[in-house]
């Protein structure tokens, strides 16, 4: 049991370490170029940088999905099943407001 | 919207040092300080500034759970179960910030700042813990190395429908107003849910990530956040909570706390001042 706690709190702050570091250098390049450089390369390295941010918890709670169902932890898989859920009803809520604007 | 110039991104990088050493310092996120400072110093539309401080709060959410994430002082368990609850709050706080006037929203962040000041001035340092390493702690407590005992404590978790309920109203202000929660949900879970503040602290900064996305999500969506001003004050809160997290072990809590409470009145004041 402790193991399998263990492997997961790993593979957890591993996903979010290289995600929080991917999406830093991004957002720090895209700032500099925003100021001294071009701004349409800025401009895609900054939402590279925002998007990066943003799936980094999502992309935590699926793996987290995967690691409850390779210990056959069912309940634990039906919890984080529905906050994955929640957070795509955030991102359908985006799109419907996006349109909504333009 | 003031128009996005170096000097404004610096000026939120400045702002995101000082918001994120001062979280860093008194374990919060941040975003209690760098909102009221982008939507009244800076006069930035609330949601742009709540959009801004949400992906802050994801940032450091997800740094500091990377530092954290050995010693299983961080609850996933628990986390993972109210983070149903926090994203549910928070999805609907971010579809109503669309529908709900901002002289509103800043009214709220008054009573919010002034509940935390009182929570901060009355806050219960109960510690929790349970000094047998191999005490039963239930299906959702824990157990971790604590330095102030040197070793191995356990904790059991009691009223789980409150923890569950304050997750829900965190989420729910969080995307309202742009910051984490965590304001709301460590005191709970460690003054009625039997948790030791470091294990709280620690299991709340994992879940705001979620939270902070869900709302920060349908800002991004409806074009309210600026990705450039974001960066600025991303990199410059990941640079002060580091700060804060170093210099705060040796600074005395109480002084601290003191400032805090003292700073907080000042943001709910000047917020009341704007809403009129």
């Amino acid at each position: 049991m402790t193991t399998a706690i263990d492997r997961l709190e790993r593979i957890v702050g591993r996903s979010l370490r290289i995600g929080v570091a991917t999406s830093s250098v991004a957002l720090a390049a895209g700032l500099l170029l925003a100021v001294f450089g071009d701004d349409r390369v800025a401009a895609v390295l900054l939402h590279a940088g925002v998007v990066i941010l943003l799936a980094t918890p999502v992309a935590r709670v699926l793996i987290s999905i995967v690691e409850y169902a390779r210990e056959r932890d069912w309940p634990f898989v039906a919890l984080t099943v529905i906050v994955l859920v929640e957070l795509m009803a955030s991102a359908v809520a985006a799109l419907f407001f996006n349109r909504q604007v333009k | 919207m003031p128009t996005v110039t170096p000097t404004l991104a610096g000026i939120i990088f400045v702002a995101g040092v000082f918001a994120g050493g001062l979280g860093g310092l008194l374990g919060l996120g941040g975003g209690i300080f760098l909102v009221p400072f982008l939507n009244l110093a800076l006069g930035l539309p609330f949601p742009a500034a709540a959009a801004i401080s949400l992906t802050t709060v994801i940032a450091t959410s997800s740094s500091v759970s990377a530092a954290r994430s050995k010693n299983q002082v961080i609850n996933l368990r628990l986390g993972m179960l109210l983070e149903v609850a926090t994203a549910a709050g928070s999805f609907l706080g971010g579809v109503t910030a669309q529908l709900v006037a901002t002289t509103t929203l800043q009214r709220l962040f008054g009573f919010a700042a002034i509940a935390v000041a009182m929570i901060t001035m009355v806050r219960l340092n109960r510690r929790n813990v349970i000094l047998d390493p191999t005490a039963d702690t239930g299906l959702l407590g824990g157990r971790f190395f604590e330095k102030e005992s040197r070793a191995v404590v356990s904790y059991r978790i009691k009223r789980l429908p409150l923890a569950l309920i304050a997750s829900f109203v965190a989420g729910n202000l969080s995307s309202l107003l742009g910051i984490g929660g965590g304001i709301i949900k460590v005191p709970v879970l460690n003054a009625w849910c039997g948790m030791p503040l470091r294990a709280a602290a620690a299991t709340s900064a994992f879940m705001i990530g979620v939270t902070a996305t869900a709302g920060a999500v349908i800002y991004y969506g409806h074009g309210q956040l600026v990705p450039v001003l974001a960066a600025a004050a991303v990199l410059g809160v990941q640079l002060g909570s580091w700060g804060g997290l170093h210099f705060g072990v040796h600074a005395p809590v109480k002084w601290l706390k003191v400032l805090m409470v003292v700073m907080l009145l000042v943001v709910a004041a000047m917020m009341f001042m704007k809403s009129q």
